[in-house]
């Protein structure tokens, strides 16, 4: 049997979920293929030019508006002086006009909690959408295909090309030490496999008893921070915990669970244990320059941000609490925490955290993107942020001379009580005490 | 359309596209609009090579190393195709950088090996529809070709002029359906 032949017989899960989207047995990695895809999710950022496109072509209806998902979660509040209050209006009015009932408009959150709490991200969906850190829907099983502006391609046609990537296998045993995160375990791993390229345009599929250990919010956080790498998607298995979620938000809709071919080719494969894993800070300004955080420590800060695609979920709410429950946010800091949805407000208002927080001396800012991308909280210039936002790269939230670290929400939030980069532990381990 | 033939602009690995290529941070504020295309060409590439803006000239090819463009927005291809670039190719990149260039009519071509056999300066010919770059020397190396929609887009000029062509078509052809 020829290679080519070997890889279309032997499939793994991104080759299993494109080949049922474009009507075929197996598909070849490299392969350029058309797919249809089971939802596309767009936001309202680059609307204004979606809608002149639109009209260039002279669109007047897309074909399957049930499919649309359209989130505004950039801009949740259109402030004075930004055009972000005729975006809303003009991509709410378009959503009607086409029939769009999947319209969400500000404060329900970020695209990805969107498409997870609602059901759209089920087993085995394949989803068109504009970024690469959706791929936190692969929790679910969930595949994610970024196809940036080219989402009204997808729109309009219902379809769009795409080259079947090729697949890696990160394994994750142990469990997770005291006072550490998942956001420090995608840290750990973008350190290791940014430089060298092994995960370039890969889709990387997680395993191991470490994974069953973690929640659904630590898997997310892990598979939102992985296109910093250069991995294509990312894409997890679902078990018994991510199953119950699915089913008691699918409303009806079909799902399946794609498992890979035990004899499926893996570009590479890597393994974690994630007890060995320990508290980090990414230095600017490179997405994978993380460093334990004892070698950040000490330095001052002026401000502190907790939420984003990567950590905007209830578990990073209640561990920033368990953080700040007593403490105050020291005077020279601000402390902006984002829950990601609306879903997470209430969740996070129920179980008491949001009032923690204030208490604390935390701003609590509406669901949505906010501080990530520099909408809120501007850095002045040679201000330094601490933040488990995405990005760190020069100008990212403000001034360009102004620095960016970035770390989980227990290292942000002990960092914010006491002014200075700090390793969590010894404060957590007060807090349990 | 002919492969495209050009002067090469050798960069590295690594280079990074947001803040490299461009610099995006100047401006993002321009979310939603038409593209600034005078900005970018004024950005393009300056940081890593000062006389860029001034000195590329249409039908340019840019050849970088691997991971090229790394953390890039569309703006990093329009800055590259407002200069004239005709074609990028690389050692390797993420897929997102494929996909934006070429949306916006710049062809990214993968190709293992070129960053070595290439030098700043000399004339590269290489065609996206067939994978087949040849070297100065006259040497031949293989990139995966582009798919008959990837050639469509890109003989376009992207995306969503061809688009606009297709349903232009459409619209004739009804026309032509419903007369008497």
């Amino acid at each position: 049997m020829s290679a080519v032949a070997q890889t279309i017989a032997q499939q793994t899960v991104a080759q299993k979920i494109i080949a049922a989207h474009c009507g075929r047995d197996a598909v070849a990695v490299g392969e350029y293929v058309t797919v249809s895809p089971d939802y596309t999710a767009c936001q309202e950022l680059f609307w204004p030019g979606h809608k002149r496109n639109l009209e260039r072509i002279g669109v007047d209806r897309i074909p399957r508006p049930d499919k649309a998902v359209m989130v505004i979660d950039h801009s949740t509040s259109a402030a004075m002086g930004s055009p972000h209050h005729e975006t809303h209006r003009t991509l709410r009015d378009w959503c009607a006009q086409q029939g769009i009932e999947n319209f969400f408009g500000p404060g329900n959150g970020l695209r990805h909690l969107v498409l997870t709490e609602r059901g759209f991200a089920r087993p085995g969906t394949l989803i068109f959408s504009d970024e690469g850190n959706i791929a936190s829907i692969g929790a679910l099983g969930a595949l994610n295909l970024p196809i940036s502006a080219e989402v009204l391609v997808s729109l309009i046609q219902d379809e769009n090309w795409i080259a079947v990537p090729p697949s890696a296998r990160i394994t994750l045993t142990g469990r997770l030490g005291f006072g550490v995160t998942a956001r420090d375990v995608i840290q750990t791993i973008l350190r290791d496999c940014t430089g060298d390229g092994r995960l370039l345009q890969c889709c990387v599929e997680f395993d191991g008893p470490g994974l069953d250990a973690l929640s659904l919010d630590d898997r997310q956080a892990i598979l939102a921070s992985l296109f910093h790498s250069g991995a294509y998607t990312g894409i997890m298995v679902p078990d018994a915990l991510a199953l119950e979620y699915v089913r008691a938000r699918d409303a009806g809709r079909p799902w399946q669970v794609v498992q890979a071919d035990p004899g499926a080719t893996y570009m590479t494969r890597l393994s974690y244990d994630l007890g060995r894993i320990a508290p980090m800070v990414t230095v600017p300004p490179d997405a994978h320059g993380a460093v334990p955080v004892d070698q950040a420590a000490g330095l001052r800060i002026d401000q502190a941000t907790i939420g984003s695609c990567a950590n905007g979920r209830l578990d990073d709410m209640r561990e920033a609490a368990r953080l700040l429950r007593g403490r105050q946010v020291a005077p020279h800091v601000t402390l902006y925490v984002t829950p990601g949805s609306r879903g997470v407000y209430v969740e996070a208002a129920r179980e008491g955290l949001l009032e923690v927080l204030a208490e604390a001396s935390a701003t609590i800012l509406a669901p949505g993107c906010t501080t990530c991308w520099g909408y809120q909280g501007v850095l002045n210039e040679n201000e330094v942020l601490i933040s488990t936002q995405q990005f760190n790269y020069h100008g990212r939230n403000g001034a360009r001379s102004s620095r960016v670290y970035l770390a989980g929400p227990a290292v942000v939030a002990a960092s914010a009580v006491a002014g200075r980069i700090t390793d969590p532990r010894a404060m957590l381990a007060e807090a349990v005490a | 359309m002919s492969a495209p033939r050009g002067r090469v602009w050798k960069f590295g690995d690594d280079v990074h596209g947001d803040d490299g290529i461009i610099e995006f941070a100047i401006i993002r504020d321009s979310f939603g609009k038409e593209f600034d295309e005078d900005a970018l060409r004024a950005m393009c590439f300056r940081r890593l090579r000062p006389e860029f803006p001034q000195q590329v000239r249409k039908g340019d090819i840019v050849v970088g190393g691997r991971n090229f463009a790394h953390h890039n927005h569309v703006e990093v291809s329009v800055a590259m195709r407002a200069s004239g670039i005709a074609l990028v190719v690389v050692e390797s990149c993420d897929s997102g950088f494929l996909r934006r260039a070429l949306n916006h009519g710049l062809p990214v071509m993968i190709c293992p090996g070129i960053h070595e056999a290439v030098q700043d300066g000399e004339i590269l010919e290489a065609d996206p529809a067939s994978g087949r770059v040849t070297l100065p020397d006259g040497r031949v190396l293989r990139a995966n070709p582009f798919s008959e929609r990837m050639v469509q887009i890109w003989h376009a000029g992207g995306s969503i002029p061809l688009l606009e062509r297709e349903f232009a078509a459409r619209r004739a052809t009804d026309r032509e359906g419903k007369a008497p």
